[in-house]
Formats: C-alpha cells, structure tokens, sequence
C-alpha cells in the first residue's frame, strides 16, 4: 500500500549530491547517518562520503554490527541508536536561569529558542511516527515547549523509505510503517542506479522542482513499492495491537514482571534510545557564590532511582516496579494519555538493551493475544476446499524401509515460496488429501518426505516418475526463524520429524553467521531408520554441532545408544537466550520441552510443530481444532508459552 | 549574601594514594573562589596551615587500613558536622581491600621486604564501615565537576546533584556508542554509578566500575550475558577490581580472588 504520487521523479545517483546542495541553502546544516565507532550515527552531513555507502547493519537483541562491501547503496543501515529526538529534543537543553540579587530581589528568565536551521536526511517512517508523538506530547497540549517547537517547525525532513529491515524492526505491527505517508518534505526511495523522490509540502515541493531529475518510470516505481513491500513483509506482526491496552492493564500482577526484572538491569538504554520517550529532570548549574544558577533540561528515565524519589522514599523501588511502568506507559497507558501507542516499533530497545531483553518476546508473554496472529507469511496456491494445483513427480528418493523422498515440480510457483515448518495438502484421485510438512522448498521443485503409514501415502510413494498431484500450500505458520537471530539455536529432532527441520536447517546454513551456536540432536528408532544420514554429516561439517542417538543399536552403529533427550542431560541453556526448534512424536516433544526448560529454554522461545487430523489445511473444516487454535492455520508451529495446558493433554 | 564567616574546610587521607585531594588543586580555574568562600584550614598535601578541626566540612580519602587510622578516623568524625568521604578508597575500600578476601599475610609479605615491620589491619575497609558518612564522592579519582558541584550545593545549603544512575545515561546522552552491544566490549557501565562523564566508554574501552556499584545493581543478569562467551572465571575478575569489595560486586570478586595467588616477594626494595 506504497502512496506512489503520481509523477515521482528520478535522481541519478550520481547527482545526488545536488541534494545536499539544496539542503544546504540558506545556511541550513544536514545531519544524517554516519558510521562511528561501530555503528552509525546521527550528525553533520557534508558530503556524500560522510553517508554510509555499502554498509548494513545486523541487529539482534542485545548485539549491533556493521558489515561492509555491499555496493553503492547510502541508505541500507536502517537505524543506530540515535533518533532525530537528538535534534527536536536535545539530551541536555539549557531553559532557564534563576539570580539572586544583592538588595534579595530575585530574577527569573526563560531561555528564547534559539535552534540551529537543520535539515534531516534519511527519516524513517517510524521515525516519521516518532516525531509526531512528540508533536501531540511536547506540542499538541495546553503547554509547550517552546525549545521542542522552534527546533521541530524549524527542520526540513527528507525522508527515505525502508528497504531493508532489521531482525529488531517491528514497524508494520505497531503501524507506523514502512511506508512513508506523511510528515515529509520530501521522501526518497533508494533504487540500484538512483532515488525516486517525492514531496510531501510546498517547500518539499519547490526544493523537488530544482532537482536534476527526471519522471520515474512505471518500472522504478513498481520496484520502488515491491521493495517497501518486502519489508513490510519481513517485519511481520510480531506484536498483536488488538486489544493490547486492556491485556496489559488486566496484568498488573503477573509474575513475569519479576522474572523480566532478573534480567533487566534498570540501566534506562531502552529509554535513551526511544524515539518517542521523553522524560526529563532538571539539572541546576550554580556558579560558587550561589548568585546564578541556569537550569537544564537533561534526558532522565524512569529507570532510575531518581525519578520517582520523594523526601520519604521511592514509589517504584524495585526494578520489576520500573519495567512495568515503562513497558505499561508505551503499550497502554500512553494511548489514554495521547490517543497512540509511545512505540514505534524501531527496534532500538531491542537491539540496544545490554542484555537483550525484547519488548516483543515479554508483551507476548505477559499479554498474550487470543489468537496468535503471526501466520504464514506467504499467500498460498489454490486455497479453497476445493482445489488443488497440479504438481509433477519427479525423482524419488529411499530414506529407510518405509519412507522415501519425493521431488515435486508444481505448476503454481506460489508453493515454492514456502518457508520452512509449512506444509502441504496432498491430493490424488479416489484418496482423501493428507498434510505433509515439505522437507525442501527448492527454486523449481518443493521435496516431500513421505512415510507409508496408510493407503494414500503408500499410493503417493508407488506412482510414477511424471504422475501428476494435487497440492494446496504453502500452509500454516513456519519456524519463526526471525527470533533466532543472533542466538544460539537448539534443534531437536525425533523420527521422521528430522523432515519438517530440514528446511530450517538449510536456512540457517544459508545464513549461517547470522546466528550463534546450533546444535541438531536427532533422536530414531534404529540407525537404519535415520532420515538424510549424508546430510547429517555434511550438516556438521559446515558450523552445526550434530548429535545421534538411537533406540536400538544395529550394524556399524558406534554411537550413542537411549532416547533423544540423552543427548540434552549435559546442556545448559540458561546463560543466554536460546531458541529451540523440536519436531518428533507428541510424547517425545512433551519430555523434551519439560528437559528443554529445565536447561534454561524459557517456553516462549521454545517451539514445537503439531499433528492433528487436517481435512483443508486452511481453517474451514474444524478437524484439528484444539483450545482457541485451528493447528493448521494457527500452527503447526507453536511457541510452548501459547500452549500452556494443551500440550500434550490426553483428550485434547 | 551576608557572611559570618566562611565554613571551615579540611581535607584529610588514610590510606590512599592522593590523587583524589589532587583533583581539588585541579580546579584551577575555580581555585581562587574556592579559597574565597571556604576558609581551608586543614589540606595538608597543598599547605603547611594545620588544624586539628573542629570541621564545617570534612573531605576524607582513603580506606581504614592500619589501627592508627581506625582510631583516627573516629576522632575526625567527632570533629566534623559534615563528613564527606572521596574516592574508591573511602567509599568502597580501593584497591588495597583485595587482600580483605582471605590472603593478607601473602600479599604483606609479596609486598614488603620485612612484612613483620608492618602494622596494618588484616581488612582494609571504607570508612562508612566505621563511622556514619554524610555524602560520599566515588571514583578512581573523584570527578572534578561533582567535587565542584558538591562545594557549591554546600555554599548554597541545597542538595548536591549527585545522581546514583548507571553510567549508561551519561554514555547516551552525549551520543557515545555502546561499546558492549556494537563492540562486544566487557563493560560495566549498566552496574556502575555515574559521575565520570562516561570517560571510558568514550575512548572504545569497557567501564571498569571504578565508580562503584550503582542502586539496583543487578550484576547477576550482567555477569550472566557477558560470561556466554567468555572464559570461566573472565567476568569475575572484571569485578575484582578499584570497588570490587563493595557489597554487590564482593561474591564476583571473591570467586575471582580465590583463584589469584599474590606474587612471590622478591626481596628488593622497591624504586
């Protein structure tokens, strides 16, 4: 839903220093991204070299790096830990001044705004957001403050559109992006070659008409919204607004305030770094003979045992009190207060939070919304009852005695755009449709690890090279492999349940830095029973630990002999964040989830993926219902914190 | 603002190294006010002029190391309205108060020649352990512009504004990059009372808590994150350090202690 105005105009990339130029008239002084000690910034812009040209930024709960050698590309690092609050709100803002005379009279004077002409290059939609909250809180009420409005009315903003996201970034939850819409002079979308620009006010419009540009094509303008596009679907909804505000209030006691305390330091970064958090003391500055004293206005946090101080003691003591005052004022009572929510959903408190906490994870946890709304994030081929799309069989592939691999070339490329955990309706002629997680999303082909377990899938595994399918997917929610990022990756796998994990494995070989350590513990019946054994080795010659164990020993077999979680009993997971991904039997991934959270897997980034009867695969037949979730489109992928009760209860 | 008379300003040590009283005569700019409105009548490091007190105001440095200065100390206090401790020596016991953690005779004898010529207390402690403390300065040294603000807030009869927050503030504030999650840098600002003007961490290097310990504290949860990937044992010694025998960095630093053998003596006098 990219607002492209018609008639966009097209800056070569090699004049965008014409902008700069523009920007610069009448004295005015751009401040833009800058790489500094190891991240960027926020500061005077001189010259196009002084913009971050071919670095990225990788954020995760707690970690922040740059990475180079990207290309030519000045607007890739999607934030640091400076906001434009830096400018509209400065950290330490001298207001007033106080003097005692020598005949006791005393004079008061109130500092006249005085700010520096700035122009900001580079504003993001969330940011854009952010400026308007302090708009209505610092602007919008019956007092002003009159430094906040002479700074904000006094900025030129150019704003550019996202096109890259970071794992942290949740903007399209909290709806405040990534499209740009409003509150720009001008934006900018970064394309290969050049920038589509386009204003947003008169005086956007007039700097846009003294551009060296050209119309944009119909092409750059479709690449421009497909790329904002795939950021908005890779934030995803990682928080749940419906009803939010009633959620939390409604969980003023819950324990997890305590536990989210143990790990919070209380050391107010989250508060710094928030664009839209705007507490403030004041600091006095009196010169040794008491007769002047200038006031300041200094960035505080309700984080610090300062700020809520009386003569006769603290009204929030602990950190427990102070979190949930902060994580209750951006998600509830801010909207009371100013008709929206205080985040944005930049991500900084995540990425900058020393020991990452993410606000995502604990709102999840602590007001959990009644159905989780994260699904799959990809519009499915042939999704009604009643169709399928041909695929066509290729080659099959024996895995054990009784299951084998089976390559599939659909016609619709909607089911190669899978992601790892969904899965598929199967259908054939005269056989009732099954569900099979795919083992494999290919570029032409999708992989289906099939066990003859009753006549439809032993008719599937008998047909032909060349026979033609029906199938229906990709379904379901995946592996929510975005909350691995950035941290240490536990996979356990039981039987033929290896299958639904092999795609996540690939995936994250795929991108193998981008998480810490990863450990597969796989878990079958008997050596002869283990699915993709050359895998299994290539796996653990390219950064995965891997480690076997079988029920039974058999021939060859010199490894361990016992039940999967054998291979758990000497982890501990406890000393950082760690995601665990477990597929297997519903018995075997009820005691691995209790080892798991014993070892310090908390249940909220502990994931499991479900069976049950499934007759549609899309939520219509009513077949795998269980508690509030059909497992089909809710699941099969489910964190254990949304399971509570249900899991692994007879009867359910 | 009539004057009766200016308040009667000393500044003492224990057992310390005096770069925190040399903070003090680094106010060069402020000095001549300073001496104009405090009648400084005890600052043995920069005047010959003596008093035995009695103290409007008290600046002491230093730890309680040694019998004489547990019995002095109790004779300063009862010589001062306002006692003011600064510096890692005094408010927290510095760096001396390693040897608190079980090794005393080993470290006397690695460090002096004839250790039985000594006479110092087998703990050396802050000075808030042995007698009431009206406002403490931290540091390794102090900071200037808190001991400024301090004797300016005195003149005045307000409050000083000495915020016990983390250091981490002071970092954001003047737009520094954290060295921790940008820089996978051992700091320990998040723990750490601020006052320094986020010095280290402003020059790429981890704050080593030489301010000490900060309210709410929470050095399990720091430890824990820093300690995923680094070798046993790394982070408690980070702890083991100018404040590592303040309260709630004691148990880090005495695991790290436990394992530290002091050095052999080796006879020689030093330089």
């Amino acid at each position: 839903m990219v607002i492209a105005p018609p008639g966009q105009e097209f800056l070569p990339r090699e004049r965008f220093d014409a902008l700069l130029d523009l920007l610069r008239e009448g004295g005015r002084t751009i401040m833009g991204s800058k790489m500094r000690d190891g991240a960027v910034v926020l500061d005077e812009i001189t010259s196009v070299d002084d913009l971050p040209g071919g670095w990225q930024d990788e954020q995760s709960p707690g970690r922040y790096r740059l990475t180079g050698d990207h290309g030519e590309r000045l607007f890739d690092v999607v934030n640091g830990p400076m906001s434009w609050k830096q400018f509209t709100f400065p950290p330490r803002q001298a207001v007033a001044s106080a003097q005692r005379n020598p005949d006791l009279s005393a004079t008061f004077s109130a500092r006249t705004p005085d700010p520096p002409r700035l122009a900001f290059l580079g504003v993001r939609a969330c940011e854009l957001a952010a400026l308007r909250i302090h708009d209505r809180v610092l602007a919008g009420g019956a007092f002003v403050d009159e430094d906040y409005r002479a700074r904000r009315d006094g900025a030129l903003v150019v704003a550019v559109q996202c096109t890259r996201a970071a794992s942290t970034c949740f903007c399209a939850s909290m709806g405040t992006g990534p499209e740009v819409r409003d509150g720009h002079d001008l934006a900018l979308t970064e394309l290969e070659d050049g920038f589509l620009v386009s204003s947003g006010t008169a005086d956007g419009a007039r700097l846009l008409a003294r551009l060296p540009t050209r119309r944009g094509t119909t092409a750059e303008e479709a690449a421009a919204a497909g790329a904002v596009a795939e950021v908005r679907a890779a934030t995803g909804e990682a928080v749940a607004l419906d009803g939010l505000h009633n959620r939390l209030m409604d969980q003023l006691d819950n324990p997890r305030w305590g536990q989210v305390a143990d790990r919070c330091l209380a050391c107010a970064n989250c508060t710094m770094v928030c664009p839209t958090c705007f507490c403030t003391s004041s600091a006095l500055r009196s010169d040794l003979n008491g007769t002047v004293t200038v006031a300041e206005r200094v960035w505080d946090s309700c984080f610090t045992v300062g700020f809520a101080q009386v003569a006769g003691g603290n009204f929030r003591p602990r950190r427990s009190d102070r979190y949930r005052q902060w994580l209750t004022h951006k998600f509830a009572t801010w909207v009371d207060q100013f008709g929206s929510y205080g985040c944005v959903g930049c991500g900084r408190c995540v990425s900058w939070c020393p020991v990452g906490i993410d606000v995502r994870e604990e709102l999840a946890v602590i007001a959990p919304p009644a159905v989780q709304p994260e699904r799959g994030a990809n519009r499915p081929a042939a999704a009604t009852p009643g169709r399928f799309d041909i695929a066509t069989l290729g080659a099959l592939r024996n895995e054990t005695a009784d299951t084998s691999t089976l390559r599939l070339v659909p016609r619709d490329p909607a089911l190669l755009a899978g992601l790892p955990g969904q899965f598929v309706m199967v259908d054939q002629p005269g056989f009732p449709a099954f569900p099979i997680s795919a083992s494999r999303y290919g570029s032409d082909h999708v992989e289906l690890t099939v066990r003859a377990a009753g006549p439809a899938t032993r008719a599937l595994l008998s047909q032909p090279t060349g026979a033609q399918v029906g199938l229906r997917g990709p379904l379901g929610r995946p592996w929510p492999l975005q909350r691995a990022v950035g941290r240490d990756v536990v996979i356990v796998a039981g039987g033929i349940g290896l299958a639904p994990l092999r795609p996540l494995v690939e995936a994250i070989l795929a991108e193998r830095a981008r998480y810490g350590s990863v450990l597969l513990t796989y878990g079958a019946r008997s050596p002869a029973d283990r699915l993709f054994v050359d895998e299994l080795s290539a796996w653990a010659e390219r950064g995965i630990e891997v480690a076997q164990i079988v029920d039974r020993s058999g021939p060859g077999w010199t490894g361990r002999v016992g039940v999967v979680t054998g291979l758990l009993d000497q982890r501990d997971f406890s000393a950082r964040p760690t995601v665990a991904f477990v597929c297997g039997p519903e018995r075997m991934m009820q005691t691995v989830a209790t080892v798991l959270r014993d070892r310090g897997v908390a249940p909220e980034r502990l994931f499991v993926s479900l069976e049950r009867h499934m007759e549609c695969g899309i939520g219509l037949c009513g077949h795998c219902q269980m508690g509030p979730f059909f497992v089909c489109r809710d699941g099969p992928v489910f964190a254990m914190s949304e399971l509570g009760d249900l899991f692994a209860r007879e009867g359910i | 603002m009539s004057e009766i008379r200016p308040p009667r300003l000393g500044v003492v040590k224990l057992a310390s190294c005096d770069g925190c009283q040399l903070t003090l005569l680094d106010l060069e700019d402020e000095l001549l006010a300073i001496g104009a409105r405090f009648d400084l009548v005890e600052f043995p490091e920069a005047s010959s002029r003596r008093s035995d007190g009695p103290y409007d105001v008290l600046l002491v440095e230093g730890s309680v190391s040694t019998p004489a200065q547990a019995e002095q100390i109790q004779q300063l206090r009862e010589r001062s309205r306002l006692l003011v401790t600064i510096g890692a020596c005094a408010t927290a016991g510095g760096i001396q108060a390693m040897r608190n953690f079980g090794k005393e005779p080993a470290w006397r004898a690695s460090v002096y020649p004839q250790p039985e010529l000594i006479q110092s207390l087998a703990t050396a402690t802050p000075v808030a352990d042995h007698v009431n403390v009206d406002i403490e300065l931290r540091g390794c040294p102090i900071d200037r512009y808190q001991l400024l603000e301090l004797l300016t807030a005195l003149r005045l009869g307000r409050r000083p504004q000495l915020p016990d927050e983390a250091v981490c503030l002071e970092c954001k504030r003047r737009g520094r990059v954290c060295v921790l999650v940008a820089g996978g840098v051992a700091c320990l600002g998040p723990v750490t009372q601020t006052g320094c003007g986020a010095l280290c961490p402003s020059y790429a290097r981890g704050c080593y808590a030489c301010f000490g310990p900060r309210e709410a504290a929470n050095v399990g949860s720091l430890s824990a994150w820093l300690g995923a990937d680094r070798p046993s044992g790394a982070v408690d010694r980070l702890f083991a350090g100018f404040t590592g025998y303040a309260p709630p960095f004691r148990d880090a630093s005495a695991r790290a202690m436990a394992t530290f053998q002091p050095p052999a003596a080796t006879g020689e006098e030093p330089d």
